[in-house]
């Protein structure tokens, strides 16, 4: 737990350093922090365009995606941002003692700041997309937990990787293909309902996965979390059990690994950068 | 004198990579209970002293001897392979040039970077602002990028926020050298005020003449062992003797 008090003695230095990431990201572009929106905006305009307009898919399903994808990208960017965070500081850590965990997490902050620039796209398509279910109501409360055990999985996943990117740098490489396989194995551009079994009069296997490999899929915690988000935003209802309930050990599992290889390799860090 | 730096029996060694161990083979050879003994080097040896508050001490002996492992043990950026490092008091740690200072952002922005590494608050950081940018005595530069500047400038930046933050130690690493003589002159007046206040110094450099007007003690390493410990006179006296006339 030390992890988490000294951040907040050190409170200044994660601000500080959330500005200077923001500083190196926009510097000399005249529209600075907007370009978080363009990646987003660009992937609404393709998916209606290529599956509403071209294969006939509802508009809805634009929407659908969209809400799964910037969840998504928030993990992403906070993955591929702290494989950088310790050897892209080496100048401060040889030079400075200040608790190593808040480079990571000011990788995480400065995208949280993203995160929440792009949940007013999620607004705006709320507002003018169609969805399945309800728009507003008592459900949405659930985001803040959802937000919260997301937010809990990018730290975890964040001292995971910058710690052990220091020791080894094949990690760097090894999260970029991770990353591939990541986008197709969570639901972002398709629906949970898929996955789910159906079963025929006969008790056969009609389409979905069988229910151990439907919980295999669910170990992957970002897998739950994004069916959490889309279940309120988009279904407008509570979350399922199982993919929340999985999403949470996931973490948790996550959340532990990355505290304890941290602290394991923090002491070396000046050394190996 | 109630000691505020010791060290017990230290020992710092660092494994020699020449060449990144290859992920799959280091699994594999631990797997197969094969594992290379890693090639290191001990930059520090059973390295034993104290440092007593007020204490100047200034460590001196030729490149690479482990002067500035030394250096980063006290200040907790390493930490000791065998052995122990105890410190008292907030330390104000000059390692190398400008410490804790990014190239891409202002110089006025890396003042408040490198406070907060330094464990500053943000109104301590305000209320001193001024003073740090007056005692760099850079001008306008400081609005400009560190990317931009000198190695002088960088360092008059950097030791213009160390001497504002009033740390109980001072640890300073061949950081003045690069210095104009006026900020040279300014800088000697900063740490003899420091003395003066009962402040704990403890400084890395080659420049004798400084060791010998600041530092009450001498520590000459030569790779990786003390080979003298005293008087600061006495120690310089040895360690000009053994080198070249060139010196």
């Amino acid at each position: 737990m030390q992890t988490f008090t000294d951040l907040y003695r050190f409170r200044f230095i994660l601000t500080t350093l959330v500005g200077k990431n923001l500083k190196v990201m926009y510097r000399n572009m005249s529209l600075g922090m907007l370009w978080t929106l363009l990646n987003p905006l660009v992937m609404i305009a393709t998916l209606t365009v290529v599956w509403v307009v071209v294969f006939g898919a509802p508009a809805s399903f634009a929407s659908m995606c969209i809400i799964a994808l910037i969840p998504y990208n928030f993990t992403v960017y906070c993955l591929t941002g702290s494989v950088h965070a310790i050897p892209g500081n080496a100048a401060l850590v040889k030079k400075s003692a200040f608790p190593r965990q808040v480079l990571p997490i000011s990788i995480i902050a400065t995208h949280l700041i993203h995160f929440g620039i792009q949940s007013l796209l999620i607004l705006a398509v709320i507002l003018l997309f169609p969805l399945d279910g309800g728009h507003f109501g008592f459900h949405l409360l659930c985001l803040v937990p959802i937000f919260l055990v997301h937010l809990a999985l990018c730290i975890g996943i964040g001292l995971l990787v910058s710690g052990l990117n220091v020791i080894y740098r094949d990690v760097q490489y090894i999260t970029e293909s991770l990353l591939t396989v990541l986008f197709w194995v969570c639901p972002v551009i398709y629906a949970d309902a898929k996955l789910q079994a159906v079963y025929d009069a006969d008790g056969a296997l009609e389409s979905g996965l069988p229910d151990w490999l439907y919980h295999l899929y669910y170990a992957n915690p970002l897998s739950g979390l994004i069916t959490a988000y889309r279940d309120v935003l988009y279904h407008g209802t509570v979350p399922q059990f199982w993919p929340a309930a999985q999403a949470v050990v996931g973490t948790l599992v996550v959340g532990y690994l990355g505290v304890r290889i941290f602290w394991k390799y923090e002491r070396e860090f000046a050394d190996l950068v | 004198m109630r000691p505020v730096i010791r060290l017990t029996d230290v020992s710092k060694c660092y494994r020699i990579v020449r060449q990144r161990p290859f992920l799959a083979k280091v699994l594999f050879k631990k797997l197969m209970r094969r594992a290379d003994p890693p090639e290191v080097h001990w930059a520090l040896r059973d390295i034993s002293f104290e440092v007593g508050d007020g204490e100047s001490v200034g460590v001196i002996g030729y490149n690479g001897s482990g002067k500035s492992t030394l250096l980063s043990l006290i200040a907790r950026t390493s930490y000791p392979t065998s052995g122990t490092v105890e410190v008292q008091g907030r330390i104000g740690p000059l390692l190398e040039l400008g410490a804790g200072f990014a190239p891409e952002l202002t110089g006025l922005e890396n003042i408040f970077l490198n406070a907060s590494l330094l464990g500053l608050q943000r109104e301590e950081v305000d209320a001193k602002l001024e003073s740090i940018i007056e005692y760099a005595g850079i001008g306008d530069y400081v609005y400009s990028p560190l990317s931009t500047y000198s190695t002088g400038m960088g360092a008059r930046l950097g030791f213009a926020v160390i001497a504002h933050i009033d740390p109980d130690i001072l640890l300073i690493d061949e950081a003045l050298a690069v210095g104009d003589s006026e900020f040279q002159g300014k800088c000697m007046v900063t740490m003899e005020g420091f003395k003066a206040r009962g402040k704990t110094m403890f400084l890395v450099t080659h420049d004798m003449a400084m060791v010998q007007r600041i530092c009450d003690r001498a520590i000459w390493i030569d790779r990786g062992r003390v080979l003298a410990i005293g008087p600061s006179d006495e120690v310089v006296a040895k360690y000009q003797e053994s080198q070249p006339a060139e010196g």
